[in-house]
């Protein structure tokens, strides 16, 4: 029996999943496949106008019913609309799932109510099978209400928020999962079974292993395994392909991995009992260990399974013997706490991905889920013996990263040694468990914080010694980032990290931040109590950081703040408000360019960044139109391709800082070159339409490349590998919670939350405050939900689906106000840096202050789940 | 191979020679058990469907779906704790698919299950991993064999219903309580039947006079999540006195199980007061119950906590 798609009637397939059927039959790639397990809703589609998950619809379900897909809304529905309006988006990636359901429950919704808003509780009820990594649901909320009040019913004038979100909201934005067809082969990696072991042989079974022209046999390649040793449950050890995904299946099964087994070590503290296995004995080894760090690690003690400490001090024995002195005397004015933080997986919507291409010259062409398509062209170079002109990496859209995307990843090893074998394109994309056992996670943290005051309640001294639960990799910055904040008391931070048989974690977001933060911001709250002091006073007095002083002030005259509840809440749900501050690094990238390009009267922006869901791609277009005067939609940006002029990689906060201003200083080079040309444009501000299109037809086929100019004061370090430097200057941010404690149930629901951020002046305020508005929703996660779990003997991930890996949805999150404070950068082109880290950092800490604010009790472990909070509140 | 069989007796005949049963394909059943020949429910006559009996009874088909289940005319008045129930399981989304059926007979949702690096005594292995594993949100009235809770929320609310369920054999048909689907749950596997067995329908009795309910799910986040413990409280109140009473609990045994104790000592309660003290005692009593694994002691709390609160809402539920 036939289905009607989107008003085309088709017969569907006896086997495989109706999202498979729509991907790959039809080719509607709108309807994307997330999570595999129904929990995620990425892949929704109507059936009879209902919302259904067609990963776990059998296709031969869709017979003799109509579906509609997000392509069949033709973008002409009101939610789409309003999707763009709102900037309900960021990567892009669930946005279609999104965009089917909530145009369902719109409908619905006017029918039976008419054109008025539901409230926000009504949303995340229509919505509540649908997960934002990115945490757009702020814009989310807002566009469904809107769309719901029928304010979106016809096409808006002017650009969108966000350039490139008419492709996200119509399934139009292609990812790297995608693409490549039928002509694909399908790569499948192999995993270890062993938490620790020396691999002997990789058998291929009947697969082949070399190049041999034109067969469609399946074929294996072993994958890089560091010392021949894998160190933990699910290592890539061997990668398949074969032409579908089923042989690629049933090849992968046929290959027989021999080891020798090793004793393995998997919790920390039994990595630290004298005579415990030790994961990397010798020099050779250690000097090979994967680092989460963002930056090369420090080289530091090792002592078995231990390596640090790294140290940071200032004054760093008057700190320990003031701290000594005073635990002697039991000074009241000590704070010394314990806290600890769990992994935090960045699982990112879109899995890790690459489809490569061998081609007949011997260039290779990449196509990857990357936060960096430069460094990956630099990599893969490197890795296949070619010049940098030989590979080409494209990007077109990323679903997400945070961290994790950052370089050769397994995926692209995999798919451009399988390609090389098959003599076919190949490509290889994470299941979501392979995304949650081995895509990258934040460590989990333990963390020893010592604070000293005196009578008249200043800092005497400081001490942060933490240890990093990274698995097999080290890496761990917490404690270092204590330097950073509440002046210059004297001070001793340590890091450590512990490895054991378990999976690697990556740079996340703001890497040693949230959990320094939980640490310390609670530290200063319960100093403040001893103090007899309020929390807000007490950081007025020992942050001498001015971005944060000016938020301070606007939070001493927050209603949230100024009208919090005071003394004992008795009865079962208690309201409680805390705050955090958190501070970041300016970092840039001074190689970053933009070439602009006049084609067809209109202009081009290139360079070789990409957009993760930050919005770069709208942030150059923005810049470039304001700069040159041109009308909206004169501008059209192509990023995500490592031909252009060099772009920045999407970590360190940096791209916009860096590729703003060189869009600026491409769009100045360009409007002079202009206005030689045709000497009716005005050197500044907006430019008539007809004298644009003049001096654009004539100057048809210029090419001009702006650079990122050096910012006033020069960098505080030269630029760094992978064009890095550091900046003068730290951004700032502080953030209000307030949440409601269920204490019969042991449940915290954050009901609102403030955040204000001193980053200087803001590029795209609706995309900055967009991502600021994410980062709390996975502040929450962090806080209250999320916890990578293993099996205490094998090491095993067993939290490897979005069911038990628990991302916050849109029914967990506060109703969030974001405030900027865009003054203190002015040394800095364009007067802004980066903001994708500082948001993040306070969140967690935040809630952990409020939480205690409410109950008197204060948590020291992340997640505050149930278990821990009744333990605490009873 | 997929065979849509037009009738209950064909479908049990085609389970009976090895094939697999499908209906709403959302568990994780499908993904335990792929390759087979699959016997798809859906189409069966007369599965489907919400009709009303006599005295307020009502049939409830095998293959309706949760979501035609959570919005059948009438059903929430007259049946409203299973309802809300419904209502709150899941996603929209998956409500939309899965059925009553398959959701009282889904599988468990232990990681070490779907991992097939692991053996256990569900998949005919001779020890369980999750014991003296990872098992936060585990059973705490442990029975010394599989930890993991029951995952049917439908089967809990079935328990206060004092629903039955028919079940078809290859030798007949028969209706048994909600409850013997999952017998003590000491044995392999989430219930008793067959593979040849599958569930024809569920009879809900009608209300009891003067109905009252509580229901409740505890858990982390607000919607979307597997409950760490749920109660569903039924009261018949009649001259402001409470004179039936059922209450029962999921998420915490191997089975869905009612709290007859807290049934016994709430006969005579008074709506719109605070629990009496045999309430209270009874409550107190439900923790002599509980026999926690060594993650799972803070269920001991919750679990009275969740029932507390669900008796509270039903005792301040102003009734329809």
């Amino acid at each position: 029996m036939d289905a009607d798609v989107n008003g085309r009637r088709g017969p569907v397939p006896d086997s495989g999943t109706a999202a498979e059927h729509l991907r790959e039959q039809l080719g509607l790639t709108g309807t994307k496949v997330a999570c595999g397990s129904g929990a995620c809703g990425a892949c929704t589609v109507l059936v009879e106008g209902s919302p259904t998950v067609s990963c776990l619809l059998p296709a031969d379900r869709l017979a003799g019913r109509t579906v509609t897909t997000v392509e069949g809304l033709n973008g002409e529905h009101a939610v789409q609309r309003a999707f763009v309006a709102h900037d309900a988006m960021q990567c892009g990636y669930c946005t279609p799932g999104f965009v089917v359901a909530a145009a369902a429950f719109t409908d619905r919704w006017r029918s039976e109510h008419g054109d008025v808003a539901p409230d926000r509780a009504a949303v995340a009820d229509a919505l509540s099978g649908h997960l934002c990594r990115c945490g757009a649901y702020e814009g989310i909320m807002a566009a469904v209400r809107a769309a719901c009040a029928g304010e979106h019913d016809t096409d808006p004038e002017g650009a969108p928020p966000r350039s490139d979100a008419p492709e996200k909201v119509t399934g139009r934005a292609l990812f790297t999962t995608d693409l490549g067809g039928s002509q694909a082969w399908e790569g499948v990696i192999v995993r270890s079974t062993r938490p620790h072991a020396r691999v002997l042989k990789v058998s291929a079974g009947h697969t082949r292993t070399e190049p041999g022209g034109g067969d469609r046999a399946p074929v294996m390649v072993p994958l890089p395994v560091p010392d021949g040793v894998v160190r933990h449950v699910g290592q890539p050890v061997a990668a398949v392909a074969a032409p579908t995904a089923e042989l690629a299946r049933r090849a992968a099964d046929q290959v027989q991995v021999d080891y020798a087994p090793l004793p393995p070590v998997i919790g920390t503290e039994q990595a630290r009992r004298p005579g415990a296995p030790v994961l990397y004995p010798t020099a050779k080894e250690r000097g090979r260990v994967p680092s989460y760090g963002e930056a090369p690690t420090p080289p530091a003690p090792w002592r078995g399974n231990v390596r640090g400490p790294g140290v940071v001090s200032r004054r760093g024995a008057t700190a320990v013997d003031r701290l000594r002195r005073a635990r002697r005397r039991d000074d009241p004015l000590l704070v010394a706490q314990e806290y600890t933080t769990a992994t935090q997986a960045h699982t990112a919507l879109e899995p890790h991905s690459t489809l490569a291409r061998w081609e007949e010259d011997g260039s290779l062409t990449l196509e990857v889920s990357t936060q960096t398509v430069r460094k990956v062209v630099a990599k893969a170079a490197a890795h296949w013996g070619l010049e940098p002109e030989q590979v080409r990496v494209r990007a077109g859209y990323v679903g997400g990263a945070f961290g994790a995307k950052n370089g050769m990843t397994t995926d692209v090893v995999a798919a451009g040694e399988l390609a090389r074998v098959a003599g076919a394109p190949v490509r290889v994309r994470l299941s979501r468990s392979e995304e949650l056992v081995d895509g990258g996670h934040r460590p989990g943290t333990s963390t020893k914080v010592a604070l000293l005051a005196d009578r008249r309640g200043r800092l005497r001294a400081m001490a942060v010694d933490s240890e990093g639960d990274g698995g097999m990799s080290v890496g761990s910055t917490t404690a270092a980032l204590g330097a950073l904040m509440y002046g210059a008391a004297p001070r001793r931070l340590r890091d450590f990290d512990v490895v054991t048989n378990r999976p690697p974690g990556a740079p996340m977001r703001a890497p040693g931040g949230p959990p320094l933060a939980w640490a310390l911001e609670q530290a200063v709250d319960t100093m403040a109590a001893r103090l007899g002091e309020d929390p807000l006073t007490l950081r007025r007095r020992w942050d001498g950081n001015p971005k944060r002083q000016a938020l301070y002030r606007t939070v001493a005259d927050l209603p949230l703040w100024r009208g919090r509840p005071r003394g004992p809440r008795p009865g079962r749900f208690r309201r409680g408000v805390g705050l955090a501050a958190a501070t970041w690094v300016y970092m840039l990238a001074p190689q970053a360019r933009v070439e602009l390009r006049v084609v067809d009267g209109a202009v081009v922006a290139r360079s070789a960044t990409q957009d993760v869901g930050t919005g770069i791609r709208g942030v150059v277009s923005d810049v470039v139109t304001r700069r040159l005067g041109a009308p909206d939609g004169w501008v059209h940006v192509e990023i995500g391709d490592s031909g252009a002029v060099h772009g920045t990689g999407a970590f360190g906060s940096r791209t916009t800082p860096s590729m703003g201003p060189a869009a600026a200083e491409a769009a100045d080079r360009l409007r002079g070159v202009l206005r030689e040309r045709v000497p009716e444009m005005p050197a500044a501000g907006p430019v008539e339409e007809h004298t644009l299109k003049e001096a654009l037809t004539a100057a048809e086929g210029l090419s001009v490349v702006g650079e990122r100019k050096l910012d006033r004061w020069g960098q505080l370090t030269p630029s760094m590998a992978n064009d890095l430097a550091v900046g003068r200057g730290l951004s700032g941010a502080v953030h209000v919670m307030e949440v409601e404690v269920d204490t019969l149930l042991g449940r915290v629901r954050p009901t609102r939350c403030w955040a204000g951020l001193g980053v200087g002046r803001v590029y795209s305020e609706r995309m900055a405050r967009n991502q600021v508005e994410g980062a709390v929703v996975q502040g929450v996660g962090y806080a209250l939900f999320e916890e990578l779990r293993h099996d205490p003997a094998t090491g095993t991930v067993l939290s490897d689906d979005l069911e038990d890996y628990r991302l916050p949805g849109p029914g967990d999150v506060p109703e969030t106000e974001v405030h900027f404070h865009q003054e203190g950068f002015e040394h800095v082109p364009g007067a802004g840096v980066g903001l994708g880290e500082v948001c993040a950092v306070g969140v967690a800490a935040a809630v952990g202050n409020a939480v205690h604010d409410a109950t008197g009790r204060r948590p020291h472990a992340l997640p505050v789940r149930p278990d821990r909070l009744l333990e605490g509140v009873r | 191979m997929i065979l849509r069989p037009s009738d209950v007796e064909e479908a049990v005949s085609l389970l009976g020679e090895g094939a697999r049963a499908r209906a709403g394909n959302t568990g994780a059943a499908s993904a335990l058990a792929a390759g087979a020949d699959v016997v798809d429910l859906t189409g069966v006559a007369g599965l489907r469907g919400v009709r009303p009996g006599p005295e307020g009874s009502v049939q409830v088909g095998a293959a309706t779906t949760v979501a035609e289940l959570a919005q059948a005319p009438g059903l929430a008045r007259s049946h409203p704790a299973l309802v809300r129930t419904a209502a709150a399981l899941a996603t929209p989304e998956v409500r939309e698919s899965a059925t009553v059926g398959g959701n009282l007979l889904q599988r468990n949702r232990c990681a070490y299950l779907r991992d097939p690096a692991f053996s256990c005594l569900q998949d005919g292995g001779r020890g369980c991993p999750a014991r003296s594993g990872d098992h936060p949100r585990g059973v705490v009235v442990d029975s010394g064999g599989c930890v993991e809770p029951h995952p049917s929320s439908l089967a809990v609310a079935l328990l206060a219903q004092e629903a039955t369920v028919e079940v078809a054999s290859p030798g007949g048909r028969r209706s048994v309580d909600a409850g013997e689907l999952y017998a003590s749950g000491e044995g392999a596997g989430d219930h008793v039947l067959g593979p040849d067995e599958v569930v024809v329908s569920v009879h809900l009795p009608g209300p009891a006079a003067g109905e009252r309910v509580g229901h409740l799910r505890a858990a982390a986040r607000s919607r979307a999540e597997w409950p760490l413990v749920e109660a569903v409280v039924r009261l018949g109140v009649s001259g402001g006195v409470v004179g039936h009473a059922r209450v029962a609990v999921g998420a915490v045994a191997r089975v869905p199980l009612r709290l007859p104790q807290v049934e016994q000592a709430l006969v005579g309660a008074r709506p719109g007061q605070a629990l009496d003290e045999r309430a209270e005692r009874a409550l107190e009593g439900v923790r002599s119950w509980c026999a926690p694994l060594p993650q799972t002691g803070y269920k001991v709390a919750l679990l009275g906590a969740t029932v507390r609160g669900a008796l509270e809402e039903a005792l301040a539920d102003p009734g329809r």
